[in-house]
């Protein structure tokens, strides 16, 4: 007699298939440092790092409907902050950083009652205007270096695990911890019921307050949250160069961040993730090619927006449901 | 009590006077309307009721609540709901998740950054019972702007219902529908609960007279006349103000 | 006091070129909704079209043909792009505002491209070289100038828009788009008249900023910057609020510069957030029916 194996019938739904590709994803990412060579891992490190600063940009841009000209100075933030805290004044690591956190979400806080009571354009310039504040004042600081900018800036002491975080290797794992931490979080906070009041806003802010919402303390809590990822962003940026300058707060990093999100898909969650990462490789891609990046990516952008919205994370979605769609045929 | 108090309420934009003197009462339950010629200040009235406009002076009791110049959100809090004549809809979502938002406005829920958006089975029923109510449910995962205009008008009414608010304005809610679809929110509208007052704007006779149980005819911003159905047919200086001096 | 009316002088001409350039982009986002961030882009084809005219041909050459080179690009701009996405119907002003966005990353880099990063320049006109003394230094008559020029777009916009055929339908149009369109007035064509216009301004400031700032391939952004600020201090859409508002950004520029330095780098963002702290839509910010 042969024995039947049961093969459970497992639906595959979009849910599950969402499921299986995240845990294919992470798996692949955690197997990096053993894979790879430095230079990718290292590049891989970056890809994380950006993909954190493009989904703060997008808590903002793709959830609340604001865009931000300025959130480079969340990386200023995050460089500065960790930098000040444990250069200037010998805090250990382990309060500089989560300090650093919590003075990036208060900044965020701050600058988003500042804006609650001006429209969409002015809050575009504001942004702007306090990134270039930030900017010219840590330009200015003698104490922080000035246009030089401080070095030195700290990696965690990992001796008790009995790791080096100044290995490349093991900085990566350290940077991966954070984002997925981080993304994780993130992801549930937004397809929370408070994330669902940030896309009502996006969608029709008078209605939402006609409709009851106090949605004045919604958007200073996507300010902060969005600031708070940023600064992440910014810190592990500090560390993995060594450096905090006022260049990270330039308007540039600024542009390049919307870049990201925009190219990825704005309107899903993993759009951003997939635009830092396109973006970021295809530099280092076009690096040999020619130094002209900013004008491809400037026309990728505008086909982006003028037709295909849903950007890269759309695109991969019509790639899989096609899968789909020519597998049960 | 009066579910609404409207006292002496003035509004000026600048020199121009919009709403002068104005003075009504909402009895509660009632299904009260108000109707006038264009330019006589009704929507003034509603954005003032509401919160978008706050009055030049005057008061506005909701209930023991005094409302003027409130922010709309609390004015909602309170229990005062409002549909648009036009509509204002969140166009890139489904059904569904439009009135999941308004199910959820005034809900513990709406503060919850860890639980699924869907994850409250109160909402859901919420929801699902008021699809039913405005013969929604075969357009629930339908995004709006994939839908037609009479339908959009019904999730407009819709979601000014699913607060179940004390006094519910309806700013010419049959405004653009076909003959259907205003029989359809007549029953609905009859169809509400006497704990749901009801304030009506509307140009719509036939609608008005069918359902009001008081209108108030409003012009040049302060009342012309206010009474029962019947009395307000047959008050003279009404039909002059809609017809001109000289009809027959 | 010598110094004070040199720095006065240095403010006017500071503001009357902010001024050229926020004209330009009052125009478009005052009749059309559009905020053109790539108005900084315009600005840098002026200039770069202006170092290539003038090289070949003189001063005057540039700043005739310049802002036509920029007013062409933008009615290119406006007719072949913008356009057909608002006849799409799906795309927002947000949309609008990030498409333009993306175009001034591709002038910016398109200009490094063509003319490398080297800083380039034009010559002031010999009717216009030398100066008169005061307080020590030269002030140059191009400067002079610049502020007459500034004070004469300002004067010819005016007479524009209050005194023209063109200038109602604009006006109008500013008020309440759709009626226009009822009244048989395309719509489409005005716009793109309008949208040529914003952008030959923005031309014309880059052109006549060259032999004052030189012209290299960020000019756009740096300058972009400046003049959001000025028509956000003014009132998005606001001819008067641009006018003043300028002069309010180009003499504090100036002055920080000249008596405190140190402020210089961020005061005006400070002065900006005081500013919409107080009025959020600007100084002479138009009002927009509710609705």
């Amino acid at each position: 007699m042969s024995k039947q194996k049961l093969i459970p019938i497992i639906k595959c739904t979009s849910r599950n298939r969402v499921i299986h590709l995240t845990v294919i994803a992470v798996g692949l990412m955690t197997l990096v440092p053993f894979v790879l060579n430095d230079y990718q891992i290292s590049l891989g490190t970056e890809v994380m790092i950006f993909a954190l600063y493009a989904l703060g940009i997008n808590v903002l841009l793709g959830y609340t409907g604001y865009v931000s000209l300025g959130h480079a100075m969340f990386l200023g933030i995050g460089g500065y902050g960790l930098a000040i805290l444990s250069v200037l004044w010998g805090w250990p690591v382990w309060a500089a950083v989560p300090a650093t956190f919590l003075i990036g979400a208060i900044l965020g806080g701050v600058i988003g009652f500042a804006c609650l009571r001006v429209g969409k354009i002015q809050f575009l310039v504001l942004t702007l205007a306090f990134s270039q504040m930030l900017s010219g004042a840590f330009t200015k600081l003698k104490a922080t270096g000035g246009t030089d900018g401080m070095a030195g800036i700290p990696r965690p002491d990992l001796a008790w695990l009995g790791v080096d975080s100044w290995n490349n290797d093991i900085f990566y794992l350290y940077v991966l911890t954070f984002f997925l931490v981080v993304t994780f979080t993130l992801y549930r906070v937004l397809h929370s019921p408070f994330g669902s009041v940030l896309v009502g806003i996006r969608e029709n802010e008078r209605r939402m307050v006609a409709l009851g919402y106090r949605t004045g303390r919604y958007k200073i809590g996507a300010f902060a949250i969005s600031g708070f990822v940023a600064t992440v962003a910014g810190l592990l940026l500090a560390q993995r160069t060594g450096f905090a300058t006022p260049d990270y707060m330039s308007w540039s990093y600024s542009g390049e961040g919307i870049l990201m999100v925009i190219i990825g898909g704005m309107q899903s969650f993993s759009g951003p993730i997939l635009g830092a990462g396109f973006y970021v490789l295809a530099k280092a891609g076009l690096a040999d090619i020619t130094d002209e990046y900013i004008v491809v990516f400037g026309l990728l952008f505008m086909i982006v927006v003028a037709g295909f919205r849903t950007g890269l994370s759309g695109l991969i979605k019509v790639i899989l449901t096609w899968r789909t769609r020519n597998e049960r045929t | 009590m009066n579910a609404l108090e409207i006292i002496d309420l003035n509004r000026s934009f600048g020199a121009i006077s919009v709403i002068e003197g104005l003075t009504l009462s909402i009895k509660e339950g009632q299904r009260h309307a108000i109707i006038g010629p264009n330019g006589a200040g009704k929507t003034t009235l509603f954005n003032m009721l509401t919160g978008w406009l706050p009055p030049s002076s005057g008061s506005i009791m909701f209930g023991d609540k005094s409302i003027a110049g409130m922010t709309p959100s609390r004015i909602t809090a309170s229990g005062m709901a409002r549909s648009f004549q036009i509509n204002a809809l969140f166009d890139g979502l489904t059904v569904r998740q439009n009135l999941r938002l308004s199910a959820q406005a005034l809900h513990p829920s709406r503060l919850d950054v860890i639980a699924s958006f869907n994850a409250y089975s109160d909402i859901e029923e919420l929801v699902i019972f008021n699809a039913e109510r405005m013969a929604l449910t075969d357009y629930m995962d339908k995004p709006v702007q994939e839908l037609s205009y009479g339908i959009r008008r019904q999730l407009e009414v819709a979601l000014a219902l699913t607060s179940e608010p004390k006094l519910l304005l309806l700013d010419e809610p049959a405004a653009g529908t076909s003959p259907s679809e205003r029989l359809r929110l007549v029953n609905l509208i009859t169809r509400l609960p006497k704990s749901t007052t009801i304030l009506l704007v509307e140009h719509d006779m036939d609608l008005v007279f069918e359902i009001s149980d008081r209108i108030t005819v409003l012009t040049y911003g302060s009342v012309l006349a206010d009474g029962s159905p019947d009395e307000i047919r047959r008050h003279k200086a009404v039909s002059d103000a809609y017809l001109g001096k000289n009809h027959a | 006091m010598d110094f004070f009316i040199l720095n006065i002088l240095n403010a006017m001409q500071l503001s009357m070129l902010i001024f050229i350039l926020a004209i330009g982009l009052t125009l478009i986002f005052g009749l059309m909704d559009t905020l053109n961030l790539a108005h900084g882009g315009f600005y840098t084809i002026g200039a770069y079209a202006g170092s290539q005219l003038a090289i070949n041909g003189s001063f005057w050459l540039a700043f005739l043909v310049s802002p036509l080179v920029a007013g062409i690009a933008g009615a290119i701009l406006q007719r072949f792009a913008l356009q057909p996405l608002a006849s799409k119907g799906r795309s927002t002003h947000l949309d609008f505002a990030l498409f333009t966005f993306g175009l001034l990353f591709v002038i910016m880099g398109g200009a490094e491209i063509i003319f490398g990063s080297a800083y380039l320049s034009i010559d002031a006109p010999a009717i216009l070289k030398g100066g008169f003394a005061i307080s020590g230094v030269t002030f140059p008559y191009y400067r002079v100038f610049v502020i007459f020029l500034g004070l004469t777009c300002g004067g010819v916009l005016w007479l524009l828009i209050d005194r023209t055929v063109l200038g109602a339908v604009v006006r109008a149009g500013v008020a309440d788009r759709e009626t226009v369109c009822t009244l048989g007035i395309d719509i489409n064509r005005v716009f793109v008249v309008v949208f040529a216009l914003g952008c030959a301004f923005a031309g014309l400031a880059g052109v006549v900023s060259a032999p004052i700032f030189g012209i290299y391939s960020h000019m756009g952004a740096s300058i972009l910057v400046v003049t959001l600020i000025v028509v956000v201090v003014g009132g998005l859409g606001s001819f008067k609020g641009s006018f003043w508002a300028s002069i309010i950004v180009g003499t504090f520029e100036t002055m920080a510069q000249a008596y405190a330095p140190d402020v210089q780098l961020y005061g005006l963002y400070i002065l900006l957030a005081l500013i919409l702290a107080v009025k959020p839509e600007g100084l002479f910010a138009i009002q927009r029916r509710i609705a």
